[in-house]
């Protein structure tokens, strides 16, 4: 993957500009001392035969805005399921959690998807593009989805497949591009409804080395523009482009 | 939405192209199943549903009067005989009601029409009042049609209209033919106008060729004298409300005006009834029904019929439907991911399920396309098993009814095999699915439990139609075994209607006789003989019968079937005569009046095996002077399927009035008789056409065309709903063992052997067919029931035809089952178990 071409637009002090109808822009967290995200006692279970299963246990943390969060651990600590609990992808949990202004635990399931698409975005480790559509077609979705006019849904595309220097391919399909290509359009497609907040889960985990080390250059960028982002990760190098590590380990936060 | 709705349309369409295969199999099956079922219901809107082409038909209501109908009665094909009146009845209802418009009358007319500068043809026409065209508000194509004025006096109205179709296939469309000269029956008539196009009279079951006012009938008919009689039934008759009339109130009025002639009028002149039919008579209502479809038997005798074949090809379309639904569960399956990352990206399962129906409203649109082939053809294969007497009036082309139903039919198929499906699919806990590597789908369960279920729906189904169908062939075999009791494999017939022609009765009988001797003349002609009443055409000519010794009450049964025959006619149709002799030359008018008569008779009228002797009489008790000579085995008469009724038979030279005739020549070469007849024809007189020209074969298998029909269409529907339950059954084990591989790895790592494997296949296979089997018999027990009328020989619950429905489709299934099966035991557990 070429990583040159990927243009962020240097931080302004107004946050990024909302795209979305009724998404407010942020401040950074100078600004705003209240965090973006607050987590007070999330617990999350399955019944078993002799009790409950934990996947999370008392999860209380704060992110600030703007800020670059890596949470680690090994498998089956609890990383995924904290990351679709943040995203709103999960809604079967217990404890307290704000988004915002946003009491999302006492929000209903119809709300916090509302919420979710207005606020998140996020980067699947194995890219998950949409085969029959081209990539420009990938982009447009979220938009769709939106429900933003077909002009203003171009124009974000085009803007878009410019910033991450993906013009010339906005015609092709993923199977015609390469893996970090593929995770590049992913990766453009879960911003380009400009969130406030960006959800990674192993996002270089299907690539080479060094294109792990674009991807990854290009979320520091987007975190420098004012994307807060909390990425989940096995890879050490990857969690220094953060700003702080959260450790799980059986559903616990150990650090 | 529009916005939505292309991106949807055009996701779609690429997602179809990108799986050729599956489009294909899907498209081709509801093309078949939506086309059957268009088909059929083009047949059901015309026989069923479809009102007159004329302005407010839903205001038009016909006219009936059940009860006793003392005296004679002709019925045709536009009712039975309750719904006949006298011309006497018809003239007075008309005159005094309030409630309608007006009354019409109308009866069929055989007709043969010869004209200067164009080829004579035959067919039927339609006797009808000068207020028929009024009443139903057409308008003439060309020139006028009838008015009052033409049928004011008996036997004036020397005009007649043709047909749209009569104008454009024999007079050439041409404008001049208002103002001709035709002659109808041998009776000129001038042309006044062209009825509109599309119009095809009131009676489904005749296109007539041309209107002749009522009034002229005792023209066209020689021998006809029913304008005075009161007690001679011949015409049907129906009416338009007048606006703000209801039914009711039409009904109450029309019966103050009746009631009163019935008793005060018509009650008098019956002599010699019973006290109780008596009240009875005096009794009679005129019931009137709607009118907007016309009148017609056809809609009473087609209706179960119809009815069936439409339920038949809905079940075909039920199976079909079913296929699809399951085919896209699957393909659903494996699209869990991609719904997944959709919801995960902000689309709302509602927007999803929008999606995927998009898709299946595609495939179905493209299906009702395709289908209108197969409608085409579906029709195409009723007409040719209909014989050309059953479909005057039916087009056998697809019009905007079909084309409508088809467009509603595949929008609703598409909804209900797509519901589900887009329901299901969408319902996917997005973080599983996208990190699940395994391909679990959330909700697996449920979708196999569906997809099951439709599988077993789809058994009982196609049990249920093989095992109607099964019904139907036996009903068949039931019909060709019949004992006709006479040979006609080698006999050919045809008939002419000199009287038709202009000729008077010396011409007629002189004609008759050269035609004799030069059908006895053809290559291969053994014998050649002749009857009045048709064999096996559903003609019924019938006739009071008195017998010395036997009782002479009003109300006893007295009635026979009779016909009237040529010399030799038993010996020429291979019928051996049980006593005395048969018909000679000798036997012509002024030789003393003999009969022949059937075993029936000698049984009903209580005759003993010496009834040779015997005399009866068919004109009255004061003349009982008909000898009978001879007495034959009991011959079939009108229907195959009917009891042989009591029959006398007459020598035809003996009567004083024989219009038209029908000839049969025994030949050792039958096809060969059929080009040359017309050829001798034309020797004798090329301006007498030859009408209805068969084998007598032909002639059976046209007199059992409803038997036919129904058990070959029920076959191939049965067949193709079998077909597609055993795809859909192919398609759902298949699917479950590539789900299963691992399991079946697992279980031969762990020693099962090939048999045992199977048998774990086949176990899933055992439970939907012993469900869905015993389901299908009952609805197929049902369905028998319903259609028990047309069955021959045998009841709708015959235990023989049900088991052989179920082991017909315990072997479908299992070798639907087979390949799944088969390649279930080729599992390598190695690579199963390391499959993810």
């Amino acid at each position: 993957m070429s990583g040159a071409g990927c243009q962020v637009p240097a931080a302004t002090g107004d946050g990024p500009e909302a795209l979305v109808p009724g998404a407010r822009p942020l401040a950074p967290d100078t600004w705003n001392p209240t965090p973006m995200i607050s987590l007070s006692n999330i617990e999350k279970s399955f019944p078993q035969a002799d009790g409950r299963l934990f996947v999370l246990r008392r999860i209380s943390l704060d992110v600030a805005a703007g800020d670059f969060v890596t949470i680690m651990g090994p498998s089956g600590a609890g990383k995924s399921t904290l990351l679709a609990v943040l995203g709103m992808l999960d809604g079967d949990w217990t404890g307290e959690y704000r988004l915002l202004e946003h009491a999302v635990h006492k929000m209903k399931h119809k709300d916090r998807i509302a919420l979710g698409k207005q606020y998140v975005g996020f980067v699947f480790q194995q890219y998950h593009l949409i085969d029959d559509l081209t990539v420009a077609e990938n982009l447009a979705m979220p938009l769709s989805y939106r429900d933003v006019k077909p002009d203003d849904r171009e124009a974000a595309v085009a803007d878009t497949l410019d910033r991450f220097g993906m013009v010339a391919k906005k015609n092709l399909y993923p199977r015609q591009l390469s893996g970090g290509q593929q995770q590049l359009v992913a990766v453009a497609r879960a911003v380009i409804h400009r969130p406030a907040l960006l959800l990674a889960d192993e996002p270089t985990g299907n690539l080479h080395s060094s294109q792990g080390k674009d991807i990854m250059a290009l979320f520091r960028e987007l975190n420098a523009a004012g994307t807060t982002i909390v990425q989940v990760t096995h890879s050490e190098d990857n969690a220094k482009y953060g700003k702080r590590v959260i450790q799980l380990r059986d559903g616990w936060v150990v650090n | 939405m529009i916005d939505t709705l292309v991106q949807d349309l055009r996701y779609a369409v690429r997602t179809l192209a990108k799986s050729p295969g599956f489009t294909t199999v899907a498209v081709l099956t509801l093309a078949l199943g939506i086309g059957a079922n268009a088909g059929v219901f083009s047949l059901m809107y015309q026989v069923l549903l479809r009102p007159l082409p004329v302005p407010q038909p839903d205001r038009l209501v016909n006219l009936a009067a059940p009860g006793p109908i003392p005296g004679s009665q002709s019925c045709g094909i536009a009712g039975d005989c309750g719904a006949l009146f006298s011309y006497p009845m018809f003239r007075d209802l008309e005159r005094e009601q309030t409630v309608l418009t007006g009354l019409a009358a109308h009866r069929d007319l055989g007709a043969s029409v010869s004209a200067p500068d164009a080829a004579p043809f035959t067919g039927e026409g339609l006797y009808v009042s000068g207020s028929y065209f009024p009443i139903l508000g057409v308008r003439a194509a060309l020139g006028r049609l009838l008015a009052p004025s033409d049928d004011r006096d008996i036997s004036t109205g020397f005009v007649t209209v043709l047909s749209w179709d009569t104008w454009q296939t024999h007079f050439g469309a041409d404008t001049a033919v208002v103002g001709r000269e035709l002659r109808v029956n041998g009776q000129a008539l001038t042309v006044v106008g062209v009825a509109p196009r599309g119009f095809e009279g009131t009676t489904l079951g005749i296109s007539p060729l041309l209107y002749v006012p009522i009034s002229m009938r005792g023209r066209l008919d020689p021998g006809f004298h029913g304008f005075e009689n009161r007690r001679n039934y011949w015409i049907y008759v129906f009416g338009r409300l007048k606006p703000g009339v209801s039914l009711a109130q039409a009904s109450a009025d029309l019966n103050a005006v009746y009631h009163p002639i019935i008793g005060d009028v018509e009650a008098p002149l019956q002599n010699g009834m019973s006290d109780q039919t008596m009240i009875q008579f005096k009794a009679k209502r005129v019931v009137l029904t709607a009118g907007a479809r016309g009148q017609s038997r056809e809609h009473t005798d087609g209706r179960t019929p119809v009815l069936l074949l439409f339920a038949v090809t809905g079940i075909v379309l039920l199976i079909a439907c079913a296929n699809i639904a399951n085919l896209l569960l699957t393909r659903g399956a494996g699209r869990a991911m991609e719904m997944a990352v959709r919801l995960a990206l902000g689309a709302s399962r509602r927007r999803l399920v929008g999606q995927l129906l998009t898709e299946s409203l595609l495939l179905a649109a493209l299906g009702g396309a395709a289908s209108l082939v197969v409608a085409g053809w579906t029709l195409s294969a009723v007409a040719s098993l209909l014989p050309a007497e059953a479909t005057g009036g039916l087009q056998f082309t697809l019009d905007a009814a079909v084309l409508g139903f088809t467009a509603a039919v595949a929008l609703g198929t598409g909804l209900v095999f797509g519901l589900f499906p887009a329901w299901h699919s969408t319902r996917t806990v997005v973080m599983t699915a996208v990190r699940a590597s395994a391909g679990q789908v959330s909700g697996a369960r449920s979708a196999a439990r569906f997809r099951d279920s439709l599988v077993t729906g789809q058994i009982a189904l196609a049990t249920a139609l093989l095992a109607v169908a099964g019904l139907f062939v036996k009903s068949m075999a039931n019909v060709s075994r019949v004992e006709l009791g006479m040979d006609v494999d080698n006999v050919v017939t045809f008939a002419i209607s000199p009287e038709r022609a202009g000729y008077d009765t010396t011409r007629t009988r002189a004609l008759y006789d050269r035609v004799e001797t030069a059908l006895a003349a053809l290559p291969g002609a053994t014998a050649v003989t002749s009857s009045l009443v048709p064999l096996l055409a559903g003609d019924n000519w019938g006739n009071d019968v008195w017998i010395p010794g036997f009782p002479t009450g009003p109300d006893v049964d007295r009635s026979a079937r009779y016909n009237e025959v040529g010399a030799g006619y038993f010996a020429a149709l291979g019928v051996p005569l049980l006593a005395g002799r048969e018909f000679t030359l000798a036997d012509r008018r002024g030789a003393p009046r003999v009969a022949v008569v059937n075993r029936a008779f000698t049984r009903k009228f209580g005759l003993a095996r010496s009834a040779v002797g015997s005399f009866l009489s068919f004109q009255g008790p004061d003349s009982i002077n008909v000898r009978i000579v001879g007495i034959v085995p009991d011959v079939k008469y009108s229907q195959v399927k009917d009891t042989v009724p009591p029959v006398f038979y007459l020598p035809w030279r003996q009567s004083s009035h024989v219009p038209f005739l029908y000839l049969y020549v025994r030949t050792a070469r039958p096809q060969g008789a059929l080009r040359e007849i017309p050829m001798a024809l034309k020797g004798i007189d090329p301006g007498l056409p030859v009408e209805e020209l068969r084998t007598m074969p032909e002639q059976i298998r046209e007199s059992v065309f409803l038997d036919r029909m129904i058990g070959l269409l029920s076959t191939a529907f049965a067949a193709l709903a079998t077909l597609l339950a055993a795809v859909g059954l192919y398609g759902v084990l298949a699917y479950s063992v590539a789900q299963r591989t691992r399991e079946i790895g697992l279980r031969i790592a762990l020693g099962a052997d090939g048999p045992r494997v199977r048998r774990f296949v086949l176990r899933q296979v055992s439970g939907m067919l012993a469900i869905g089997g015993a389901i299908g018999i009952a609805g197929a027990l049902g369905l028998g029931r319903a259609a028990r009328s047309l069955l021959f020989g045998l009841t709708g619950d015959d235990p023989l035809v049900l088991a052989l429905a179920l082991l017909v489709l315990a072997l479908v299934a299992l070798g639907a089952a087979y390949v799944p099966a088969r390649r279930a035991t080729r599992v390598d557990p190695m690579i199963a178990l390391r499959t993810e």
